[in-house]
């Protein structure tokens, strides 16, 4: 349809500099059998209370001023007040894990999830934090891609029609879509929340196929000139790419997002055409297709944009609501994967980027807490059922089978078939890794 | 921090090394202040070291512009050859896109190709430096930086903030010399001589440019829900901005690699405190006569709806509150339930930090109402809906511009807590100041001014130097320092540092003329080189790949406003209308609501004017500004990352907007050409590619289209959608 770049002098340049380079990083997996095939990854942007959802803890020090010394990047002491958890926890399935009432439907599945209640990192502001959660790397200086786009370049498409990483909704920073030193070519492609996930899927002006297919084989025909010229230009190449992509999901897409076709039960199953959790449960059915279709890494970014909606300095309560839009949708996911026998090979994550912490800012609310907080693994090869790690009495730090992002990163990889010590490469003279430090989560492994 | 992980030997490279190597400097830390004193500076972080006069290099070559000099020399020491000048129909499609946003009409590039003088180019540059549509584009160029938006959550100078950005076009068109620019933008004021003395001897301030009010929407922007809100943007985007430090970490704790500590932040921070925002209306007299009509009718109103309201209430926020204070310690209740005059210092500030907690807000009531109480006082809030908000400006257009608030100028600044203005560290006041100063401030006219002062100064060395790398960056795509707002041990060394100082030296001696330093940059060889690597510089490509010394011009994508802009262009559909408030993208519906107006008038706006901001309700920011690199305005945007997406593809390929363009510009060739499929072949590539075509590409345009009015469209859909189009060579 477009045209293809050929040899001649384009070859030659890209022989001599990125092809070898590519092929000497040894990037490409899987680099052993995969558990799974796809990733939906769900960020809850501004950072979700561990307390007030799976990891509880008793009120016996609500009330109290605590004295939270090493807090954040404070060395003085610190006297905050603990505020109490409102919430009731019930224990749910064989495994007993409790849950609070805030995710009753997820407690119905969570014979099937991994909790694992000891991650920690560095940063304790929601960009550097983001940053950091979402490429393995504190800062900005060099620019690290974001794990999906690690992903996407080891493992490529599995369907050619549909883009190899897909993000779902506002993220919290542009930095959770980039393919930085990996290429444009590997960076996610932003689909948006609301009723209309892709924009202009649809040829509007009108004429046949046949014309269309023949306006783009003439923009091919024009572009040649300028593409062979740019050859070298990484993004020229992705650019190309895109168009390609863009041409095949006209094709492909609309009918990928297109969910009224589903039946009514699978979309009750997502909390679709409930107010509440209608705009969640679209994006989750959407995601469970995608990955229907062989996109490799689906990410859905919840209430993103600014420091994110569950950011709850004021009042916890906030986290209500929230917890309402995504309960549903959350669990609908897991069972609609199970239903199908997807969830074997479908790896599902739910994280924040840091938790919160047990006190308040003399508000009823809870501040940000990167030292001790809850991120959550089903199917894919993840033992459900089990919780792993703890906090310490009162869900301030991590005490127990600590875990740094990274470990997150690498059981990801781990279940891709990837190793994470052979996702490197040398990006001006220095070699990178997605993860630099950081070994599988292995307890939570089936 | 918490226990750190052990190091790898890549950390160790990228992260502890610099710090070893440069240890010396975090040790120096107090030492600091005596830089502009001239301290020993050879151990100083290069950013902090004095700009020194840098010598041209004598290369016997005869190249005029210094520029060329310094980045030759570089290239001649990595064994990197330049390649050829771009030709004429690129350089000036180039020059168009960079200094206005807008490609060059086919007159001008007539005009252009027809002068074979030596002065043709400097001519053109000159032309478009002083035209408003440079302004407007590098308004929004500074916006970016400057974190202007329209709206967001909490936004209280939102109404009339636009005056702010068309303030800064009006600076820009005057060339405002830089440090003016800055100084006006912190104080109000231009010139750093404020007050001035009558003939009997009474010193009074000098009256400012009555306009330069509306500069102060850059700090008025920066206020929040909290009244400390301004105060902390305003430090936060300073310091990125005119000094290249970001010092955001510095809110939590002393900077890990930068030599600004955390009493630097808050010293800083302190130099603002006073400032509270202040609503200025900008109306008539008769029609504040009016208005203030309007507004004692209304609070007549709402007194008779509050009080019956508040009796309501009452009985329910007792019960809560005493509820709330037996969760709390015994001892803590016993003071709560003191009468307030018979507490201790000590006892009062205990309830003072509970007073957050102890507080009940209105929906709290609703919770426990009965049911017709509720009923009730929900009507009773619908009834003040109606009536209207409580003091407002009476529907008067006004502008938020920031004052000095006497009692906060008296009050004392403390460290916070994680930044929290809620958790001031009682024990560690701070004065107003900042990192590097030489002196103890001179505070006479004003924190501020006296800071600005400092900053403005030529012998300041972050000033200059990350003024003109942002020049740079703008011209070039990336900066000599690849990270505009952190010159610190995080953004690494500029890649070519004796060009850096020279030019930085340069802007001092022009009297900071951005005008002088564009015409500057984008005049030299350097600039005009091509973009393309021709097969004979495999070797360049080998030793510099990513071509961080410039041995080529880099290839650039456009940016999403010039995208738009240049459509509209070439469609004939663009209103080149300068300022005014801010409009939404037809395509940006509102949720649940109808739609915006349609842009009104003749044609479309610059995209400069789309309103920036976020709501929780509704996507502010259209998805065409989303899909092409946007950012939303709430925090400084130094660089726009540069992404390729299906959705940017997709854009082009079928959005109502290209759909729109491709008719009316296939409308305008046939309708200017006469229905001539060559000639309109001619004009659409002049319209939209700035070139006319080549011989096969007219050849193959030709054979497409035939005698087919339909395929006319096509081609002018063809045309938005070249790679050419979207990139800048």
């Amino acid at each position: 349809m477009i045209h293809r770049l050929g040899g001649g002098f384009l070859g030659l340049a890209m022989g001599g500099l990125r092809a070898s380079e590519e092929a000497a990083d040894g990037i490409a997996g899987p680099h052993f059998a995969p558990r799974a095939k796809s990733v939906i990854f769900l960020f809850m942007c501004g950072g979700v209370s561990h307390i007030d959802t799976f990891d509880p803890k008793d009120n016996k020090h609500a009330g109290k001023l605590i004295d939270a010394v090493g807090f954040g990047d404070n060395l003085a002491s610190m006297r905050r007040p603990v505020i109490p958890c409102l919430r009731t926890f019930t224990r749910h399935g064989k495994s007993g894990i409790p849950v609070s009432d805030w995710f009753p439907h997820v407690g119905g599945v969570i014979d099937d999830i991994a909790v694992v209640r000891s991650m920690w990192c560095h940063e304790s502001n929601h960009f550097p934090a983001v940053i950091e959660t979402c490429t393995g790397h504190q800062g900005r200086q060099f620019d690290h891609p974001t794990f999906g786009s690690w992903i996407a370049r080891a493992l490529g498409t599995a369907n050619r029609n549909l883009p190899v990483f897909v993000s779902i909704g506002r993220p919290s920073s542009p930095v959770q879509l980039t393919g930085g030193y990996l290429g444009a070519g590997v960076a996610a492609t932003p689909f948006q929340s609301g009723d209309v996930p892709i924009a202009n899927l649809v040829p509007s002006g009108g004429g046949s196929a046949a014309d269309r297919e023949r306006s783009m084989e003439m923009l091919g025909n024009m572009n040649r000139a300028f593409r062979e010229e740019y050859a070298i230009n990484s993004d020229i190449q992705a650019r190309l790419r895109t168009y390609e992509l863009a041409a095949r999901m006209q094709l492909s897409a609309p009918e990928v997002v297109d969910i009224s076709r589903e039946p009514e039960s699978v979309k009750s199953l997502y909390g679709i055409g409930a107010p509440a959790t209608d705009d969640f449960g679209r994006q989750l059915l959407l995601a469970r297709r995608l990955v229907d279709q062989g996109v490799r890494f689906v990410q859905v970014c919840h209430a993103g944009g600014g420091n994110g909606g569950w950011d709850a300095h004021g009042d916890i309560k906030s986290h209500g609501p929230l917890c309402r839009a995504t309960d549903q949708p959350i669990a609908g996911l897991l069972k609609d994967l199970k239903q199908r026998g997807m969830l074997d090979q479908t790896l599902v994550v739910w994280t924040s980027e840091f938790g919160r912490t047990p006190w308040s800012q003399n508000t009823t609310g809870r501040d940000h807490n990167p030292k001790g907080y809850t991120s959550w693994l089903a199917g894919g090869g993840i033992r459900g059922g089990i919780v792993h790690g703890a906090t310490d009495e009162v869900g301030y730090k991590a005490v127990q089978d600590r875990h740094y992002y990274s470990d997150l990163h690498a059981t990801i990889l781990n279940q891709m078939g990837l190793s994470p010590q052979r996702m490197e490469i040398t990006v001006a003279g220095r070699k990178v890794r997605l993860v630099e430090d950081g070994d599988p989560i292995r307890q939570i492994i089936a | 921090m918490s226990t750190p992980r052990p190091s790898t030997p890549l950390r160790l490279a990228w992260t502890v090394l610099p710090r070893l190597v440069l240890g010396s400097l975090l040790f120096a830390c107090p030492l600091l202040p005596a830089l502009v004193a001239g301290s020993p500076s050879s151990n100083l972080w290069w950013s902090l070291k004095p700009v020194t006069a840098v010598a041209v290099p004598d290369d016997a070559s005869d190249l005029p512009n210094p520029i060329d000099r310094f980045a030759r020399a570089a290239l001649r020491s990595k064994g990197l050859v330049p390649v050829e000048g771009a030709t004429k129909p690129v350089l000036l499609r180039r020059l168009y896109l960079d200094l206005t946003g807008l490609p060059p009409t086919t007159a001008e590039q007539d005009a252009y190709l027809a002068d074979d003088s030596a002065e043709a180019y400097g001519k053109v540059v000159d032309r478009l430096l002083a035209s408003e549509q440079h302004a407007v584009r590098y308004t929004r160029r500074w916006l970016d930086v400057l974190r202007y938006a329209d709206l967001d959550e909490h936004l209280p100078a939102s109404a009339g903030v636009h005056l702010w950005r068309d303030w800064m076009i009006k600076a820009l068109q005057e060339d405002l010399p830089y440090d003016h620019f800055v100084r006006v933008q912190l104080t109000g004021q231009r010139s750093a001589s404020r007050t001035q003395i009558s003939a009997t001897g009474h010193r009074f301030r000098v009256e400012p440019r009555p306009d330069d009010l509306f500069a102060l929407g850059f700090l008025a922007r920066g206020a929040g829900a909290d009244p400390q809100d301004l105060a902390i943007a305003s430090v936060e985007t300073v310091s990125g901005a005119f000094m290249g430090m970001t010092v955001g970490c510095a809110k939590c704790h002393d900077h890990r690699y930068d030599p600004i500590t955390q009493r630097d932040f808050y010293a800083m921070k302190a130099l603002f405190d006073p400032l509270v925002i202040r609503k200025v209306p900008l109306a008539s007299a008769s029609e504040l006569f009016a208005s203030g009509k309007t507004m004692a009718e209304v609070a007549r109103k709402r007194a008779l709806i509050e009080q019956p309201m508040n009796a309501l209430a009452e009985p329910y926020r007792n019960r809560l509150r005493e509820e709330r204070i037996r969760m709390l310690p015994a001892e803590i209740q016993s003071v709560i339930h003191k009468v307030e005059n018979e507490r201790t210092v000590a006892e009062q500030k205990i309830a003072d930090d509970y007073y957050p907690i102890l507080r009940i807000d209105p929906e709290k009531i609703t919770e426990v109402m009965s049911k017709e109480d509720r009923e009730q006082y929900q009507e009773y809030q619908k009834q003040l809906r109606a009536v209207g908000e409580g003091p407002g400006a009476g529907g008067v257009p006004v502008f938020w511009t920031v004052e000095n608030d006497r009692l906060r100028e008296t009050a004392k600044s403390y460290i916070l807590t994680s930044g929290d203005p809620a958790r001031p560290r009682l024990n560690e006041e701070v004065t107003p100041g900042w990192p590097f100063a030489s002196a103890p401030p001179d505070f006479r006219d004003g924190r501020i001014e006296a800071f600005s002062d400092w900053l403005t100064s030529a012998a300041n060395p972050l000033f200059a130097r990350v003024a003109v790398n942002r020049l740079w960056q703008w011209h070039f795509g990336t900066g000599l320092v690849k990270t505009p707002n952190d010159f610190g041990q995080l953004g690494g060394m500029p890649s070519n540092p004796a060009l850096l100082d020279w030019l930085a030296s340069e802007f001092v001696r022009r009297n900071f003329s951005m005008r002088e330093m564009h015409r500057l940059i984008v005049t030299s060889r350097t600039y005009q080189m091509a973009s393309q690597a021709p097969a004979e510089s495999a070797a360049n490509l080998a030793s510099d790949p990513d071509n961080s010394l410039l041995w080529h011009f880099p290839l650039q994508r456009l940016e999403a406003e010039p995208v738009l802009d240049s459509i509209h262009a070439a469609a004939g559909n663009l209103d080149l209308a300068v300022g005014g408030p801010s409009y939404e993208l037809a395509s940006a519906k509102k949720k649940g609501g109808k739609p915006p107006e349609e842009s009104a008038g003749h044609g479309y706006r610059r995209a400069a004017y789309i309103t920036r901001g976020f709501s929780s309700s509704r996507d502010v920011l259209p998805a065409f500004l989303q899909d092409f690199d946007v950012d939303d305005g709430r925090v400084p945007c130094p660089v726009r990352t540069q992404t390729v997406t299906a959705p940017q593809a997709l854009f082009l390929m079928n959005s109502a907007e290209i759909d729109a363009a491709a008719e009316a510009l296939a409308k305008r060739l046939a309708k200017e050409t006469e229905g001539n499929p060559a000639r309109s072949v001619d004009l659409g590539f002049r319209l939209v590619l700035s070139r006319g075509p080549t011989d096969s590409e007219k050849r193959e345009a030709l054979a497409y289209i035939g005698d087919d009015p339909e395929r006319l469209r096509q081609f002018a859909w063809m045309l938005f959608n070249l790679d050419e189009f979207i990139y800048v060579r």
